[in-house]
């Protein structure tokens, strides 16, 4: 191979978005770093040169370029994006190897290994150049095949499996088209040069095919500078499009890697979280708001691209949520977006301490096994009834915490924001927890269960009452029948997804009933519609949630729906549709 | 061979059937339970002037009797019903079909399940029962007692469960319970004169002509003691009492009393299935699951499909006196259509022949009678 030239003025467009690119990521690079605090950033230097970094890149080749996540939830969606993504860095990496062989002393202008062809020409066929032209040619096909997908996947999206996908604005739109514009033009561009140039069978093929109806010599340089155009533009409308994920996921990574997460405020990692999303809109089906409600518009997503731009009513998107967790479990990058979501809803705006003298001053209690029931165990009195018989036949030395009453777990207030209002709470509910001398608290509600581990800082194990019954039950303390009945069991957001306690539920289930099986569990469970997450939604639509869920839930036409969730037994009853019971219920059927 | 079939043997279909056998019609009444007259017969006494409702069905079943033309067929249902021009042919749970010229739906209404309102305890609490219950327990000539056995000493009606509450999907007034309450309270004074009872209510509806005296009559004359507030929770404590928890909103207090029974007034939905019926038939059904009638003002009792009639609390909540001036009028609805109203002009000339031939014949009867 022979060097033709070493510049053209059409290098100009692709050298200024690259420029520009690249100042864009540095500076954004640092300021995000910067935003982390301090502990956070020792964190990451920890992890740069540690076994870390290895994990890192290993997570980046499978997820920013193979897409794993995305394969997992469907095949054609995966290769779609792997094709995209897998191809075009194979084309980097091959141009620039290219370069090195062939060329070394180019290997410092930046533009040479994307234009190579044109400043190339081949003198002889060596078996080298034609199996990296096939290689370089195989990578271009990849890309194409992908975005012949993407493509179609705008016109019918369900063929991905994705009933919706997102609407996208005009920054999103200018980069979108150029990207797919990018490998079609570098296609014709190479097929035009593949005279001069030499080319393997798509643009030595291609070139042929042209060369029977065009002047091939005429179309090269317009054809280059369409090519670098596109690229430029690309760049260009980067910073103001979803594209930012791809380097702000591979960031993200390894921020992750380094034990790094979302705190409090959506400065640094929760920024980084922001311009990671790709606005794939695989959430959007997640979400079952928009699934059965119709809400779509609402969705994470669009709640994203809002508050990356900061424009619209970003706390009232952030309060339309269920927060049951389905689109974080969906993400195929991993964003929290739940935490984001919760760290926009801050508002002190109605309750103040001074509302909350009413407390009842605090009664000792003193026990084995403290018992919170929760306000939505009281609105069940069946659950509490049966969790008492448990306790008795236990024989267990317990007390209700919240026996007259009680007070409020903080989870509510803390979910619409009243951080100061929850403390009060939390503070009030940790004196009864501390002076009990109790082992162990027991919650039935797993909204108060969540609260109870992650933001108090209790001394004593907290359960969720199907944990403990599941230890009461291999301890031998209660003995259980088989009650005949077939269940499906309902997770709780906040018990399974949102705790991760998937298991207990079930090993007492299975001794008790015929267990079913459904598609909806584990970490694809539905939410029940009646979150306290959202105090947006109306009753017709959380009406519409349930139902859905229900409809799906008993498609095989179980005895009973079985959860462990007070206010999912409560949603479910109000729908009306099929009897619903806890799980404490159906032990104590079973241990009569 | 019948003219009209009627869904539903409560208190509408009886009427109606009764009121469409005396224009001449052959009528068939299919009745889902194993004894007609719904929903009444299974009461006690009724609003505001507590006559027996046993003896009100059985009055009105003897009217029917009266004409011959009906036939009742008790536990049954309808299985399928297919349009043939301008006539109905229907499949019975039975096996036997029929073909009508016109179908009257009367399905009426259910008793809101009060289970589904945990909070309240029903199904959980022993001395936690519906109106419907303490209306049986008045039926049986007995003194109402608690589980244990006792005379209640404080008793509580709690108003609009499952009526005007989204959180159980009903936004709809089921319209007689704020009068039942009132009656039931006054019952239970009368029975125990030393016993407090309280009715907790969101608005009182004493919409009809005599409520308002009933009313006063329960303030001054009984001392029924209204509490204006919904009731957020019911607990039982040790003893069995039912300690209930609602806002006095008139006072701007929190209220917690300790009950022996708390009575909850059960609201009333669809009757079972109506959606079932209303697709095999295409009417329409509303939102809140009753039926929708053709206009709600000038054809309250056509549907949107020819030949489908409705009457009574098939169509939303409804009094005795509402649902038999509905039922008269449903009755009138039908033999306009079936006289003016069949296309097929044989057909037509077919019935309204029958029709006169029987009409001499009530006559004649009547005339001879009087003799």
């Amino acid at each position: 191979m022979r060097q033709r030239f070493i510049y053209d003025p059409f290098v100009l467009p692709f050298m200024a978005g690259f420029v520009f690119i690249i100042i864009y990521l540095v500076a954004g690079i640092i300021s995000a770093i910067r935003e982390l605090p301090c502990e956070d950033r020792k964190k990451l230097g920890k992890s740069i040169f540690s076994r870390k970094i290895f994990v890192s890149a290993r997570e980046i080749f499978m997820e920013c370029l193979i897409h794993r996540r995305i394969f997992r939830r469907n095949r054609m969606l995966g290769f779609m994006h792997m094709s995209i993504a897998f191809g075009w860095f194979l084309l980097i990496v091959l141009g620039h190897i290219e370069v090195r062989l062939y060329c070394p002393e180019r290997v410092n202008l930046p533009y040479f290994p994307i234009f190579f062809r044109y400043f190339m020409m081949e003198t002889d066929s060596t078996l080298k150049g034609s199996l990296l032209f096939f290689l370089m040619d195989a990578a271009l096909l990849m890309v194409l095949t992908g975005i012949g997908l993407a493509l179609y996947k705008r016109i019918n999206s369900r063929l991905m499996g994705m009933r919706r996908t997102t609407k996208l604005k005009l920054g999103d739109r200018i980069a979108m088209y150029t990207l797919w514009a990018v490998f079609p033009l570098r296609l014709l561009a190479e097929s035009f040069t593949s005279g001069i140039s030499g080319g393997s069978f798509l643009t030595r093929g291609f070139g042929l095919v042209f060369e029977s109806f065009v002047s091939n010599e005429a179309l090269i340089r317009p054809a280059w500078w369409a090519y670098s155009v596109a690229l430029g533009t690309f760049f260009l409308a980067m910073p103001v499009s979803r594209y930012m994920h791809i380097p702000a996921e591979m960031l993200l990574i390894v921020l992750r890697n380094a034990g790094i997460k979302s705190k409090k405020t959506n400065a640094g990692y929760g920024n980084i979280e922001l311009y990671s999303c790709s606005r794939c809109g695989i959430c959007i089906d997640a979400c079952q708001m928009s699934a059965a409600a119709r809400l779509d518009r609402k969705t994470t997503v669009y709640f994203m691209r809002m508050l990356r731009r900061q424009e619209g009513d970003i706390e009232a998107a952030a309060r339309q949520c269920l927060m049951c967790g389905r689109c974080v479990q969906a993400c195929p990058v991993g964003i929290d977006s739940c935490r984001l979501k919760q760290n926009v809803r801050r508002s002190e705006s109605f309750f103040s301490p001074v509302q909350y003298r009413y407390f009842p001053p605090t009664e000792t209690i003193r026990t084995d096994v403290l018992y919170f029931a929760g306000c939505m165990t009281h609105l069940t009195p069946g659950i509490g009834k049966a969790m008492q018989t448990i306790f008795g036949r236990a024989g267990v030395n317990y007390r209700m915490m919240d026996e007259g009453g009680g007070i409020c777990c903080g989870r509510p207030l803390m979910l619409s924001g009243q951080e100061k209002s929850a403390a009060i709470m939390i503070e009030k509910n940790t004196d009864i927890i501390l002076q009990s001398n109790a082992e162990l608290l027991v919650a039935s509600c797993p909204v108060c269960y969540k609260i109870f581990n992650e933001e108090y800082s209790l001394p004593i194990p907290v359960m969720h009452h199907t944990q403990y019954i599941e230890q009461l039950i291999d301890r031998g303390a209660v003995t259980v029948g088989h009650t005949g009945l077939s269940a499906v069991y309902h997770d709780p957001c906040d018990l399974g997804r949102n705790s991760g306690v998937y298991n207990p539920p079930r090993q007492v289930l299975r001794q008790v009933a015929n267990l079913m099986d459904t598609s909806h569990e584990r970490g694809e469970g539905l939410c029940c519609g009646g979150s306290v997450g959202n105090a947006v939604l109306t009753g017709d639509q959380r009406r519409k949630i349930a139902r859905d869920a229900l409809y799906k839930l008993t498609g095989e036409k179980p005895d009973i729906l079985v959860t462990a969730c007070p206010l999912c037994k409560k949603t479910f009853a109000g729908a009306g549709l099929q009897q619903v019971e806890d799980i404490a219920q159906v032990v104590v059927k079973a241990m009569e | 061979m019948y003219d009209v079939a009627v869904i539903g043997a409560g208190i509408a279909g009886i009427e109606a059937a009764t009121q469409l056998a005396q224009m001449g019609y052959e009528v068939l009444v299919v009745e889902k339970d194993g004894r007609a007259g719904g929903h009444v017969a299974g009461w006690d006494r009724l609003f505001p002037f507590r006559r027996n409702a046993a003896g009100l069905t059985a009055e009105m079943l003897k009217m029917m009797d009266r004409g011959k033309a009906v036939n009742i067929l008790a536990g049954t249902t309808v299985a399928d019903v297919q349009r043939d021009g301008q006539q109905f042919r229907i499949w019975l749970s039975d096996g036997q079909g029929i073909t009508v010229s016109a179908v009257l739906i009367a399905t009426g209404f259910k008793l809101f399940d009060a289970r589904r309102k945990e909070e309240y305890g029903y199904g959980i609490y022993d001395n936690v029962i519906t109106s419907a219950d303490l209306e049986q327990m008045f039926a049986s000539g007995k003194p109402v007692v608690t589980k244990k056995g006792e005379r209640p000493k404080r008793v509580a009606f709690i108003h609009c469960v499952g009526s005007r509450d989204e959180k159980v999907n009903n936004r709809h007034c089921s319209k007689v319970c704020c009068a039942t309450a009132v009656k039931q309270a006054c019952e239970i004074k009368q029975m125990y004169p030393d016993a407090e009872v309280y009715c907790f209510y969101m608005d009182l509806r004493m919409f009809d002509r005599h409520f308002e005296t009933m009313y006063l009559d329960a303030q001054a004359q009984y001392g029924v003691i209204f509490v204006r507030g919904r009731l957020s929770e019911a607990a039982e404590s040790i003893d069995g009492r039912v300690t209930v928890k609602a806002e006095d909103t008139l006072m701007g207090k929190m209220l917690k009393i300790s009950v022996d029974m708390a009575v909850l007034m059960a609201g009333m939905e669809a009757a079972e299935e109506t959606d079932k019926l209303a697709a095999m038939l295409k009417v329409t059904v509303g939102k809140d699951g009753f039926l929708n009638p053709a206009d709600e003002c000038l054809q309250s009792n056509f549907t949107r499909e020819k030949g489908v009639f409705v009457a009574g609390a098939c169509t939303g909540p409804k009094t005795i006196p509402e649902t038999l001036a509905d039922a008269r009028a449903a009755a009138v609805s039908i033999d306009g259509y079936i006289r003016v109203g069949s296309e097929e002009k044989s057909l037509r000339e077919e019935i309204i022949g029958k029709i006169r031939n029987k009409r001499e014949e009530i006559r004649s009867r009547r005339s001879r009678s009087e003799e």
